[in-house]
Parts: C-alpha cells; sequence; structure tokens
C-alpha cells in the first residue's frame, strides 16, 4: 500500500461546506480589520513607496522569509526566525493539502501527497511542528519568567501565545487521534513519518476505543480549526498585525541614501506647515511604522539616551504617533510626545539600523523638531539659541570672528583659495576642527599628511561657513539652508573636483545633502582618504605599536559603512585595537549628534561619561575616534570619568601624522 | 495704537576689530553686523505688546545707515513689525547722537506715535543718547534702561534697573519714549511662516536729507585701540605652589602681605 492518509479522515468530507463558509468569515473580518485601518494610514501625506519595485520584492523576500533583520540579536532573533519557519511550514503543509482534496482531486483526479512525497511532507510537518511548539515555549519563557527590561507585555501577548500553543497542541493532539486509529497497529512504519504524533498516539490515546478515539478526534478537529480561524481573525486587531505590516514595510523601505532628509522648498509661499505637528504632517509610512512596530524594544536597547536616562524611547515615540493617529488624529502629537523627548535624540541612527520592522524613527523625530524650530522658533536651550544666532551672524557656533576661521592654518603649506585655487583638494575644515583649539591640532594633522603625501590641499579660510549639519538637526532647515548656499557658491565658483573633510557630520551634509542643493562633487572623509593614499603608496608611515580601542562615530560607521578602513589605517600605524563591546554598526554614540553638541545634556546621566567608561572596560589606554565632535565629548567625558592618567583621546589623523616617514 | 521701534545695525563685538583710514571709527572689512542687542529686546517688547493688545497696533521699525541694515531691518519685520523704514546715510557713522535723534524726530515728529522703543545703547558707540534726545525733542516723556515693562488701561508700568542693583517702578501715560536694557525680554527666533510673511512687508526708504538739518555738536577726533597696560597671570601647578607663588608676588609688588 502506498503511503498516504485519508484527507478529512473521520470527519467526513460533509465538513467542506461549514469549515469553507467559517474559513470565508474569519478571512472577511481579518480583511475588514486591516481596510478599517487604510483610513488612518491615509491621515499622512503621500510619499512614494513603489519605485524600484524589483529591489523592494527582493528585499521584502530576503527580510521576511530569511529572517535576516530579526537574526541580528541572535537569542530571541533565533527563537522567532525558528518559530516563524516552523509555523510557515504548517501553513504551506495546509496549503497542500487544501489544494489537492478541493483543487487537484476534485477537477484532475490528481493525489500527489502520497508515498515518498507524502512521507517528506508528513516528516517535515511533525519537525516543524515540533520546533514551533519548542521556540514558542522558549519565547514564552522569555516573556513571562525571564522579562527582560523594557518588554512590555501586554494584553495581546497572553492572548497570542495562549492561541498559538493551543493551535500547535490541538494539531499535534488531532493527529495523534489519528494514528492511534489508522497507524499505530496497522501501519507502524508510516507513523514513524510522524514521529510527534506517533508520541501522541502512544503516550495519550493508545487503548481508547475506536469510538471513544472516533469522538474525540471529531471534536478536536472542529477546536483545532476554529482556534486556526480565530487566529486569522485576531490578526488585524493585535499584535500579530506585524505578519503582515512589518512584511510590507519591508517592502516600503526607504531606499534613499541613508541619513536623506527631505530638503524642505523654501520658496514655496503656499506653504502652511513646516514639520510636523500633528500627525497629518507626517507621511502615511510614519502611520504605518507605527503599526509595523511590533514593541521588541531593540531600538530601545541601543539609544544612548534611553541608555542614560533620558525620556527618548525610539520605540514609544513610534507608538506614541500610532496611538494619536487611531485615536485623537487632530491632537498635537508633539504634546503626547514632548519636547524633552524630542530634544534628546543624537540622531545617532542606533535605532533604524537594528530595527526588525526597518522602522524609520531618525526622521520622525526630525520632522517634529522641524516643527518646533521653523513653526515656533523653540531651542532646547539657551545656550543652543545663542549658539543658533552664532551661526547666523558669524557662520560658526562659537560666536567667534567668521575672519578668524583660516588662522589655524598661519604657516602651514595650505592654500587659501581665495588667493590660489590651484589644488588637488578643497579641505573643508568645518568649524570645530577651526576654531576649538583641540581639534586644531587634528586640522594642522591633516595638513602634515597631505603635504607627506604631495596633495595640495586648499581651504575656503574665511569664506567657509558651518555646514549648517547641527542647526539642521535641530529642525532649523532655513539656517541650514542659509549656510549651504554660501557654502555652495564659494565650492563652485573654484571650480573644486574633491572635497575632503575630517568632519562626519560635514561628511555626510557635503556628499549627500548639498546634492539636494545644487552640489554634486566627490566628498570623501579623511579617514578612507588616507586609507587610500597608504594603499597607492603615495603616503609612507613608519609603523609604532600602540595599544587602543576605537569608537565609530554614528555618521562615519552606521550612516556611511565606514568601518574597516579607519581600522585598516590604524592596523597600518601600527595599532593593536581592543574593540568595544559596541563597535561598528552597534556602536554607541558619543552624544554630540543630532545638533546635541550645541546643548547642555541636563537630563538624565551623561552620554559621553557612558562612552568613556565602556573605552576604559576595553583596557586599552588609548581612545582614537575620528570625529571632532566625539573628540571632544571624550575630552570631556574623560575628566567627567576622571580617568585622565589612564585614558587619552586622540584622532585618527593625529595618530599617522606622528608616523610620517619624512 | 502707533508704535515705532529704532534699532540700529551693529558689528558683531566677537569681530576683529580695526580702526579705518580716517583714525575715526572702525573699518569694515571683515566685520559681521548683527541687530545691537538692545534693540533687539525693543523689537520684542513691541511685538510683545502688539500681541497683548489683539495686534491691533502698528509697528513701524526704523533704522539709519547704509544698504546694509536692510536685512537687520528684515529681521526686525519677522519678529513681528509692521512695516520698515530704511532712512538712508551712507555715512551714519560720522553722526552724533543728536544727529540721530534729531533724525528719528524729524520723521516721527507729524506721525502722532503712541509708543517709541529704543535700545538702552548701541554696542558700538554707546552713548545711550539717542533715545532721551528723541523724546525731548518730540517733547515726550522717557523712560531708561527698562527690564520690566508692563501696559494696562493707557498707563505703563516700567521697572528701571538703577545703578547698585536698585530698581525703580515708574508709571506713565501715552505717548512715550522707552529704552530697553539686558533682561527685559527673551528676543523670539522669527519662525519660518513670519520670514516669509517679512518678504513681502514693505520698507519705506527715505534720504536723511529730508529729516536732518542740524549739524553734529561732537566731533569723533581720534579712534583707538585702548594702550596695554601690564598683562595677566595665570599661575598653573599644585595648590600649595601656587599659594607659596601668590604670597610672593603679593609680596613683591603690594604693600597687602609683608
Amino acid at each position: 500500500m502506498e503511503a498516504t492518509r485519508e484527507i478529512y479522515w473521520n470527519v467526513g468530507h460533509g465538513v467542506i461546506l461549514p469549515m469553507y463558509f467559517f474559513a470565508f468569515i474569519a478571512i472577511a473580518v481579518f480583511l475588514y480589520g486591516f481596510y478599517r485601518r487604510f483610513a488612518t494610514y491615509k491621515l499622512g501625506k503621500a510619499l512614494n513607496r513603489h519605485d524600484h519595485l524589483l529591489q523592494r520584492i527582493s528585499l521584502l523576500l530576503k527580510s521576511t522569509f530569511a529572517q535576516t533583520q530579526v537574526l541580528r540579536v541572535f537569542g530571541p532573533g533565533f527563537l522567532h526566525a525558528l518559530f516563524f519557519w516552523g509555523f510557515g511550514a504548517l501553513f504551506i503543509g495546509t496549503l497542500l493539502v487544501m489544494a489537492q482534496v478541493d483543487f487537484t482531486q476534485p477537477v484532475f483526479g490528481w493525489i500527489f501527497l502520497k508515498g515518498t512525497f507524502y512521507k517528506i511532507f508528513s516528516l517535515t510537518l511533525d519537525v516543524a511542528g515540533f520546533v514551533a511548539l519548542v521556540m514558542l515555549g522558549g519565547l514564552l519563557v522569555r516573556r513571562f519568567f525571564v522579562k527582560p527590561e523594557g518588554l512590555d507585555t501586554i494584553r495581546d501577548d497572553y492572548v497570542v501565545h495562549a492561541l498559538l500553543f493551543a493551535i500547535l497542541l490541538t494539531g499535534f493532539v488531532v493527529e495523534g487521534l489519528r494514528i492511534a486509529d489508522t497507524e499505530l497497529v496497522a501501519n507502524p512504519g508510516l507513523a514513524l513519518f510522524s514521529p510527534v504524533g506517533m508520541l501522541f498516539g502512544k503516550l495519550f490515546f493508545l487503548g481508547m476505543t475506536p469510538e471513544a478515539l472516533s469522538r474525540s478526534h471529531n471534536i478536536l478537529w472542529w477546536v483545532h480549526f476554529f482556534l486556526s480561524m480565530g487566529f486569522i481573525v485576531i490578526i488585524p486587531f493585535t499584535k500579530l498585525r506585524h505578519i503582515f505590516t512589518t512584511f510590507t514595510n519591508y517592502l516600503f523601505t526607504d531606499l534613499s541614501a541613508r541619513g536623506s532628509i527631505a530638503t524642505i522648498n523654501l520658496e514655496d509661499e503656499s506653504a502652511k506647515q513646516f514639520g510636523a505637528a500633528k500627525v497629518s504632517d507626517l507621511t502615511w509610512k510614519d502611520i504605518f511604522d507605527a503599526d509595523a512596530c511590533t514593541t521588541c524594544k531593540r531600538c530601545q536597547e541601543r539609544c544612548p539616551a534611553y541608555a542614560t536616562g533620558k525620556p527618548l524611547s525610539p520605540m514609544k515615540v513610534v507608538k506614541q504617533i500610532g496611538e494619536v493617529a487611531f485615536t485623537n488624529p487632530q491632537a498635537v502629537l508633539i504634546e503626547t510626545v514632548t519636547e524633552d523627548v524630542l530634544w534628546a535624540c543624537t540622531t545617532c541612527y542606533a535605532c533604524q539600523d537594528i530595527c526588525p520592522a526597518r522602522i524609520e524613527h531618525v526622521n520622525k523625530i526630525l520632522a517634529m523638531r522641524r516643527n518646533l524650530s521653523l513653526m515656533e522658533g523653540v531651542f532646547p536651550g539657551d545656550e543652543v539659541r545663542t549658539a543658533v544666532n552664532d551661526i547666523e551672524v558669524n557662520g560658526n557656533p562659537f560666536g567667534l570672528a567668521f575672519a578668524a576661521r583660516g588662522e589655524w592654518a598661519a604657516g602651514l603649506d595650505v592654500k587659501i583659495m581665495e588667493q590660489d585655487s590651484n589644488v588637488d583638494i578643497l579641505y573643508f575644515v568645518g568649524c570645530y576642527a577651526s576654531f576649538d583649539k583641540r581639534n586644531r591640532d587634528i586640522a594642522r594633522s591633516f595638513i602634515t599628511i597631505c603635504n607627506a603625501a604631495g596633495i595640495r590641499v586648499g581651504i575656503l579660510g574665511k569664506e567657509e561657513k558651518c555646514c549648517g549639519e547641527p542647526p539642521r538637526k535641530l529642525g532649523n532647515e532655513y539656517l541650514y539652508q542659509m549656510m549651504a548656499a554660501q557654502n555652495i557658491e564659494r565650492i563652485k565658483a573654484y571650480g573644486v573636483k574633491k572635497i575632503v573633510t575630517t568632519c562626519p557630520h560635514c561628511f555626510n551634509t557635503l556628499g549627500r545633502d548639498y546634492k539636494d542643493l545644487g552640489l554634486d562633487i566627490d566628498v570623501e572623509h579623511y579617514s578612507t582618504y588616507i586609507n587610500g593614499l597608504i594603499i597607492n603608496n603615495r603616503l609612507t608611515i613608519k609603523p609604532s605599536v600602540f595599544e587602543f580601542t576605537y569608537h565609530d562615530s554614528c555618521y562615519l560607521g552606521r550612516y556611511m559603512d565606514i568601518i574597516s578602513q579607519p581600522r585598516a589605517v590604524l592596523k597600518a600605524a601600527g595599532g593593536r585595537i581592543s574593540e568595544m563591546e559596541k563597535s561598528g554598526y552597534a556602536s554607541f554614540c558619543c552624544g554630540g549628534g543630532g545638533g546635541r553638541i550645541l546643548a547642555e545634556e541636563k537630563l538624565g546621566t551623561r552620554i559621553n561619561a557612558a562612552r568613556v567608561t565602556m573605552a576604559q572596560a576595553a583596557g586599552a589606554p588609548l581612545l582614537v575616534s575620528n570625529c571632532p565632535f566625539c573628540i571632544t565629548m571624550f575630552e570631556d567625558g574623560i575628566k567627567i570619568n576622571n580617568c585622565e592618567e589612564k585614558l587619552k583621546v586622540l584622532d585618527l589623523a593625529e595618530i599617522v601624522a606622528a608616523r610620517i616617514v619624512s | 495704537m502707533k508704535i515705532l521701534v529704532c534699532i540700529k545695525q551693529v558689528p558683531d563685538m566677537a569681530s576683529r576689530f580695526k580702526v579705518n583710514g580716517e583714525g575715526v571709527w572702525y573699518d569694515e572689512t571683515d566685520l559681521a553686523f548683527r541687530m545691537n542687542e538692545y534693540d533687539e529686546y525693543a523689537v520684542e517688547q513691541a511685538v510683545q505688546l502688539k500681541e497683548q493688545l489683539g495686534n491691533t497696533p502698528d509697528v513701524t521699525v526704523l533704522s539709519i545707515g547704509p544698504d546694509r541694515i536692510v536685512e537687520t531691518i528684515k529681521k526686525a519685520l519677522a519678529m513681528g513689525c509692521d512695516r520698515g523704514v530704511h532712512i538712508q546715510d551712507n555715512a551714519s557713522f560720522r553722526k552724533d547722537p543728536w544727529q540721530m535723534a534729531s533724525t528719528i524726530a524729524g520723521f516721527a515728529r507729524d506721525k502722532n506715535f503712541d509708543l517709541i522703543f529704543t535700545g538702552m545703547q548701541s554696542q558700538d558707540r554707546g552713548s545711550a543718547q539717542v533715545g532721551p534726545i528723541t523724546a525731548e525733542l518730540l517733547n515726550i516723556p522717557c523712560v531708561t534702561t527698562v527690564v520690566g515693562f508692563a501696559f494696562a488701561d493707557g498707563v505703563i508700568t516700567a521697572k528701571r534697573e538703577l545703578e547698585g542693583g536698585i530698581r525703580a517702578v515708574v508709571k506713565l501715560k501715552l505717548p512715550a519714549l522707552i529704552t530697553c536694557q539686558l533682561g527685559l525680554n527673551t528676543p523670539r527666533y522669527p519662525t519660518l511662516p513670519n520670514i516669509m510673511k517679512a518678504k513681502k512687508k514693505e520698507i519705506l526708504p527715505f534720504p536723511i536729507a529730508g529729516f536732518l538739518q542740524e549739524k553734529e555738536l561732537t566731533a569723533t577726533i581720534s579712534a583707538y585701540p585702548p594702550e596695554k597696560k601690564g598683562t595677566g597671570v595665570v599661575l598653573e601647578g599644585d595648590v600649595n605652589d601656587l599659594v607659596g607663588k601668590l604670597i610672593g608676588i603679593l609680596k613683591e609688588k603690594t604693600k597687602v602681605v609683608k
């Protein structure tokens, strides 16, 4: 006899009609549940997220079926991925049964669930069900017994856990009952291909009378059926909706260059609102994101503001947008989110980078900051108001004379573009390296390196202005564009071919954001530029051994994927690295991003001190970074931690400049 | 109610100042210009009063100087003033306070302003005379160095800052002139919609000759940076050593310690 089983054994083909009847009701409720949410998504402004469809679909398939984003946090990611694959296999198995019994068999007389294929089918589903059950158990232990910090458990979690357990268990019970009656005695060889069902049959149902087996099977078959329909019904009404919303969110992923923010058209006189005060000022995707959020708290866990006791949780912000959108869409969103929360963000991108649902946290916060800044003229503090005014007047946040901007280069082999623009690169110095005493050493080191490599360097000197990044991240698009226009005008006037920056913020701004304002030239960060000089033998450095730990600045690592190149440079210089626990894409912000470099940190503990503590834990006596904000924050953090004797901060350029062969 | 705010564009005080060729004023090369700090308080107070009175008052902002001052007038318009008056004068730095006040009074005399706000003084010349002289020329009462301002039922209650941290409260009726001091308010940062609205507000240009017939009463003979007299000394090192060093210096250079 060929291996197979009788579909609708015991319950009979008479179940088909009521079964499909209830199934259609379940699907109708399911569709209605999602349909009801569409009106709320539509409150948001238009945004095109259906370009590059093939790329989007491939992203969706990879992220969903390979669970790539979910698996980035291994423990719970592993449990979820295996559960997903197990439950998914069961779903596909059910579809195969349906396809055969209600389609291929009655229409073509084709039965495919037989023979070897049936054996594989049966074994696969049994294993899948078992794996799903065990993983669900793991998830349950984690949620209800381990209770990781920040993991909020709500009514949905009880319902979902109970329902999934009941579905998987009744599935095996129904299978066990069938096997006890049809296979354990009559066909024990076949039962081996349903090992879990066989075990259930042997352990619980062996010796039951055929009548009792039949009655129990009949009842439990329907119980299993209705539980499964219940599962479909509650998807749109509970956290389970993420099965569809997270999946869809992969399709709607932001494909623009990481860190892009819409450049506001300041000439548009019909515009009445800038930034987001209400949910209707956000895009539909921002509202949809709230539905795609599974409150896995990975973003919150990585958030430097949250970690240091500030009121910001990126997860909470995303959820609040959803709550306001679905319950009180006319309300002032910022009143719910609060200003303190919005100003606490360093735009470090750690939240967005790790999000398994590819939610866009940072731009939501920036959209609300834009409202605060452009519509209300609000600042996170008076010191920021002063700094912003200073940028407006003197083009730097220190309020120092703009004419003194190029003074750091006095006596160095650097050309001032105004006098001689025949150069290989324009070094866009930035405010910190131009004016801040500590960071001027870094600018000088960079010039030493360029001189050694025979590169002709020019600077704009007093014609250079702040790139505009800090005010932009504080929501002040107007001042950003004012600064950008002046810089772009000068850069274009000198016919510059290539720009190198020592500041990752300038680097991101000039290389990516200025494109929207008409500047499209090659911009490079000095870490990759120096790496290139070494690789191409234009720069020879004499390595001398040193122990260090390395801080990946957010705007270089997470924003620009520049992680290995600076390490390669430091290795070539003789460095032996001791990595911090949080490095590379998981790096922990210094606290200076998002315009926070201009603000006092009044809430919670200091982010820079927390990061310096992590650097101390790495054990090396030297902390190396690549960003003037980081250097400034760490110099300060070392003082706070009182560890000046044990830990020094140096910039990558300083390390290299000290090893130049002259 | 008609309000006039008088403002001046001044160099940012962090700028590197150099004496000009004639040796009577500063050279304008490499200077960044902004609104005189005290005038920002004046603009803010005028706009706050306008808002308090349901936006009924009409606020005119006036400034005297070359074309570059239009940027500063625009800032005042973005903060909420209704119209700008640009009294054109490419050599305004040569005018003494008497001439500045005469110009303002010449403009304001027939316009029946109920209230005039000015800064307490300018950050560059710092005479602190333009406000009071203007009031005198217009024959209206004047309160200087105001750090608190309230208006109710046609009566101004102004808090003045006096020497030695003493404050005085003055009540007066309209019309009046108020000169504004640090601490009066926090000038607002113009919102983008207001910056855009300001672009459409009128800025009326007038040649200064139409309002000024007076000769200067004072003449600048020479402008120069103060002579350097001695230098500061910063002592660094261990506290115990520092005490010794300090006592040494005090003994050597003063009669405080013997």
